[in-house]
């Protein structure tokens, strides 16, 4: 058996709550507000209280899909990758860098957002990122 | 006192006694709760005094419910208080732990934890470490009492309308563990609505309460919007006591006068 | 945030304005209700009757996008009564003059008939807000989702810096942020201006750290384009691919035919994400990423503390960490990656990043830290521009009231604003997948004012059908008089009946921020069908 309670943020508003995910046996059952956190003491809302139960939800993606012929199938993701990377590339040389647009997102980490944008502007060389911090 | 639970657990644990110790741990600079399988792991043991006494206290034996949910032959240990204790016991009455898989280990509370908790009995039965504190005195209910009636429902209204329907007072309530939840039963709560409709939310939570609140006072402390909702269940509490001369988990093997259907007594 | 969220109890005065702050940011409620019992007073602008107006001592309903008209009202009376403080606007300030003149133009009673607040509330609120020691302003995206949504935010700065409630305890300006890492997002650089830590792009000093840091021979000095150029862009054939990580621009931004035809002449676009959003049903490549729980790496929150994000599951079927993900296209790309892990990212970013220089994943362990945090030794920042303005003198701006870019008409009689419900969040990828949430509220509705509902004959869960300039959608009514006659209230978060239809995408012409906040609708009775 393997029960364990991992100290996390929130992934809904920007309070940034923390809690513990209560884990047995690989699942997420249940949500701990951690006492000891500085921003919520314990306390969370009802979004909060009930994040772990989207994480193991059905509909969650479990393969690349590519469009094939109009429709969207399960591909390998050596086969998803290599397409995105040469597309990618294809574009740049034919219309340039700035063809090519990236949304970042105020939902993944910092380490994401930060290798994203350096993706953008090291690797293909454009500025054009941005996210819905306005939304 | 740590130093002996410590002890005690080890020894649990290392005699193959009990699977797992459910307990709390410091870690990542919080305290939180955790299951101890190994004994060399007890080092980072918390008795849940971060700040000041027993304020990172957690409701270990709602966890170890889903704990023996999955594991029925297994027997946990886990770390009590006076309240938890309460909380094993009427637990036990109402078939949601088996008494002979559950090995307590329990403390007791400092007086000036006993004094802010108004706690009855702020020690376990079975005591592995500590001494005894009185019985805080009861202040939260009086003062409300102490009020004139239209005084005492505007406080009550005034406080139920910061309510943002969270659920939490339910969701880390020991007591609370019903399949279905009234709370969420539309004919009674109807569902979207914020505040959640007054005072039918907290009277009827407040109802469900009564013969099951052990006053750990845990709601309280989880309530975001600082409804003072020991005060209102231990109201309940003291009713119960006045009428039926019952206390919620206070004596081992007692049921609740209101579940007692399928008894002799609850016949008579 | 220029405060800190505790700071919240100790505040004498708290001015909530364009914020759902108990539904959108339940924790801050909590020390606004703290505050309260402390003895805080508390204002409550807001179009709507939403409920953290349940506990203030002033609540006033300005119509709606007429924030400045209400703002300049309360600053008119603060300055002819003498409650401004002169010392600091001496010395922390400039542009004083220039802005007084402005705001002597909108005597109460003038602005009152502008922002239908009352010149005896106007009043009222000043004397609150100019009168207090330690006063904070809260705001949302009620103030800026507007055409006008900088001159609003200039105007509560104004506020505070003409009262002096700024760069102290509990006495400050505090945007909340909506999302759980947009303060993140923007300090890592995932804006088209800027590189991380609000570096310029187009400053030679820091493209040049960064080219050197990055081992590329120079970077783009160019601004970029916004989330509304690239779309334009894709219109006029300028922009021929979009990389979306984790956002969901079909539902959640204004006038989403226009977003969808601009996304579908995509020659690719790219999505990576955790479920299959309306955006991926559009996309040439669906890239499945990790939740939160499957993840390690850190957030920074609406008062800039950034803190730790631990893995407690595994990968969800063969979905990938996002890290990876992105390093693997780079590197397929041409352009070499070789992290072995989020901290690996982390450290090269403080590198670079001023006010994350001094942090570190082992100083997150326990409260995290707060930036600026310039040092290994720097303990964090609670509250922003102590003693001095960050940018020197702190900037009064004149600001005069300008309507929103759509009014009502004969054709489109009512308002139309648009937000979040308790139990939801965002398009409700999420949310409307937590079966408790999703039991909680199921569907989208409308919130029509009952004296309204009667004149159209709609009655309680009726069908109505809403419709903008930009589109028509159907969805239930409920009747209430949280908001005003006149005006109609929809959250944005359900796809079926998608808010965002209707919204208008105009745009503050600075900062790009669409008036979701506000445009003109009509509301009918849904005709049966035939």
């Amino acid at each position: 058996m393997d029960y364990r309670t991992v100290l996390t943020t929130c992934t809904y508003c920007g309070c940034g709550c923390n809690f513990f995910l209560e884990v047995l046996d690989g699942k997420a059952i249940g949500t701990i507000p951690c006492k000891t956190s500085p921003v919520n003491e314990g306390k969370l809302c009802i979004k909060g209280w009930n994040v772990h139960e989207f994480i193991h939800n059905e509909k969650r993606l479990k393969r690349p899909l590519l469009r094939k012929n109009g429709r969207l199938e399960e591909v390998s993701w050596d086969e998803a990758l290599d397409y995105t990377a040469a597309r990618l590339k294809e574009i740049k040389e034919k219309s340039g860098p700035d063809s090519i647009g990236f949304l970042t997102s105020a939902k993944v980490t910092n380490e994401e957002n930060y290798i994203l944008q350096k993706f953008a502007r090291a690797g293909v060389n454009t500025n054009n990122v941005d996210h819905c911090a306005r939304l | 006192m740590i130093d002996s639970i410590k002890d005690k657990v080890k020894e649990l644990l290392d005699t193959g006694e009990i699977k797992g110790f459910l307990g709390l741990v410091r870690k990542n600079g919080h305290i939180g709760p955790h299951l101890f399988q190994k004994g060399d792991e007890l080092v980072d043991l918390s008795l849940g005094d971060n700040k000041i006494a027993g304020d990172s206290r957690y409701p270990l034996n709602k966890y170890l419910m889903n704990i023996a949910k999955a594991y029925p032959e297994e027997t946990f240990g886990v770390l009590i208080r006076g309240c938890d204790d309460r909380g094993l016991q009427a637990l036990y009455t109402w078939n949601q732990l088996n008494p002979k898989k559950v090995v307590a280990v329990g403390i007791t509370c400092p007086q000036e934890l006993a004094d802010a908790c108004e706690c009855l009995k702020p020690f376990p039965e079975d005591i592995t470490a500590g001494e005894c504190a009185k019985a805080g005195e009861q202040k939260s209910v009086a003062a409300v009492d102490a009020l004139v009636l239209s005084e005492r429902f505007s406080y009550w209204m005034d406080e139920f309308v910061k309510c943002i329907k969270c659920y939490g007072c339910s969701n880390v309530c020991p007591m609370c563990f019903c399949n279905e939840c009234s709370l969420k039963c539309d004919d009674l709560v109807k569902s979207g609505e914020l505040p959640p409709e007054i005072p039918v939310f907290h009277h009827t939570r407040a109802m469900h309460m009564v013969g099951r609140c052990v006053d750990c006072g845990l709601c309280e402390e989880a309530c975001p919007s600082g409804i003072p909702l020991r005060t209102l269940y231990k109201k309940v509490g003291s009713i119960m006591e006045d009428k039926f001369d019952f206390k919620t988990g206070m004596i081992r093997g007692q049921r609740s006068p209101l579940n007692k259907i399928d008894s002799a007594e609850g016949k008579k | 945030m220029t405060n800190s969220i505790e700071e919240f109890e100790q505040a004498d005065c708290i001015f909530i304005i364009g914020s759902n702050t108990s539904v959108a940011h339940p924790l801050i409620a909590t020390r606004i209700y703290r505050a309260k019992k402390n003895g805080a007073k508390i204002i409550v602008a807001d179009p709507r009757k939403v409920h953290i107006s349940e506990i203030a001592d002033i609540y006033v309903r300005q119509n709606m996008g007429t924030d400045v008209a209400l703002l300049n009202g309360i600053m008119n009376v603060i300055l002819s009564n003498g409650w401004h403080d002169q010392a600091f606007i001496d010395e922390r300030t400039e542009e004083f003059e220039q802005f007084k003149k402005v705001v002597e133009a909108y005597p109460p009673e003038k602005a009152a008939e502008v922002c239908g607040v009352s010149a005896e509330d106007i009043r009222l609120i000043a004397e609150c807000y100019g009168k207090a020691e330690k006063a904070s302003i809260v705001y949302c995206m009620g103030i800026t989702q507007h055409t006008t949504g900088v001159d609003n935010v200039k105007s509560l700065a104004n506020l505070a810096m003409l009262t002096g409630s700024l760069g102290k305890e509990s006495s400050g300006v505090n945007p909340l942020r909506g999302q759980n890492n947009v303060q993140g997002a923007c300090d890592m650089g995932g804006l088209p201006n800027v590189l991380t830590a609000y570096q310029p792009v187009t400053s030679p000093a820091a493209s040049e750290k960064f080219a050197k840091a990055w081992g590329v021979e120079k970077l783009s000095q160019k601004v970029g384009l916004t989330i509304p150029g690239m779309l334009e862009g894709l219109e006029n054939d300028t922009v021929k691919a979009l990389f979306v990580l984790g956002e969901n621009p079909v539902v959640s931004d204004p006038d989403v035919h226009h977003v969808k035809k601009a996304l579908e002449k995509a020659e690719l676009l790219v999505v990576q994400d955790i479920f299959f959003t309306a955006t991926a049903e559009l996309a040439d490549v669906v890239l499945p990423g990790v939740s939160f729980a499957e993840k390690d790496g850190t957030f920074s929150n609406t008062e800039r503390r950034v803190s730790r994000v631990r893995r407690a599951v595994e990968p969800i079927g063969e979905s990938r960490q996002d890290w990876q993900i992105i390093q693997d296209i780079s590197n397929r790309f041409g352009y070499p990656m070789n992290y072995a892990s989020p901290e690996d990212i982390f450290n090269e970013m403080t590198l670079l990043t001023p006010s994350y220089a001094g942090i570190n994943y082992p100083r997150l362990e326990g409260d995290g830290i707060q930036w600026p945090c310039p040092t290994a030794e720097h303990p964090g920042t609670r509250f922003l521009h102590k003693d001095k303005i960050a940018r020197g003198k702190g900037l009064f701006h004149a600001v005069g009231f300008l309507p929103p870019a759509e009014i009502i008409d004969q054709q489109y009689p009512f308002w139309l604003s648009t937000g979040r419900v308790f139990a939801h969040y965002h398009t409700g990828t999420m949310t409307r997948n937590s079966p408790t949430l999703d039991a909680e509220i199921a569907e989208g509705f409308l919130e029509l004012n009952v004296d309204d509902a009667e004149k159209i004959n709609v009655s309680n869960g009726e069908w109505v059908t809403i419709s903008s300039r930009r589109g028509s959608i159907d969805v239930k009514a409920m009747l209430t008089k949280r908001i005003a006659q006149g005006s109609v209230f929809m959250p944005f978060h359900f796809i079926e009946s998608c808010a965002n239809i209707l919204t208008n995408p105009a745009h503050d012409p600075i900062c790009k921020i669409p008036e979701l906040k506000v445009c003109a609708v009509n509301v009918v009775k849904r005709p049966l069908p035939a």
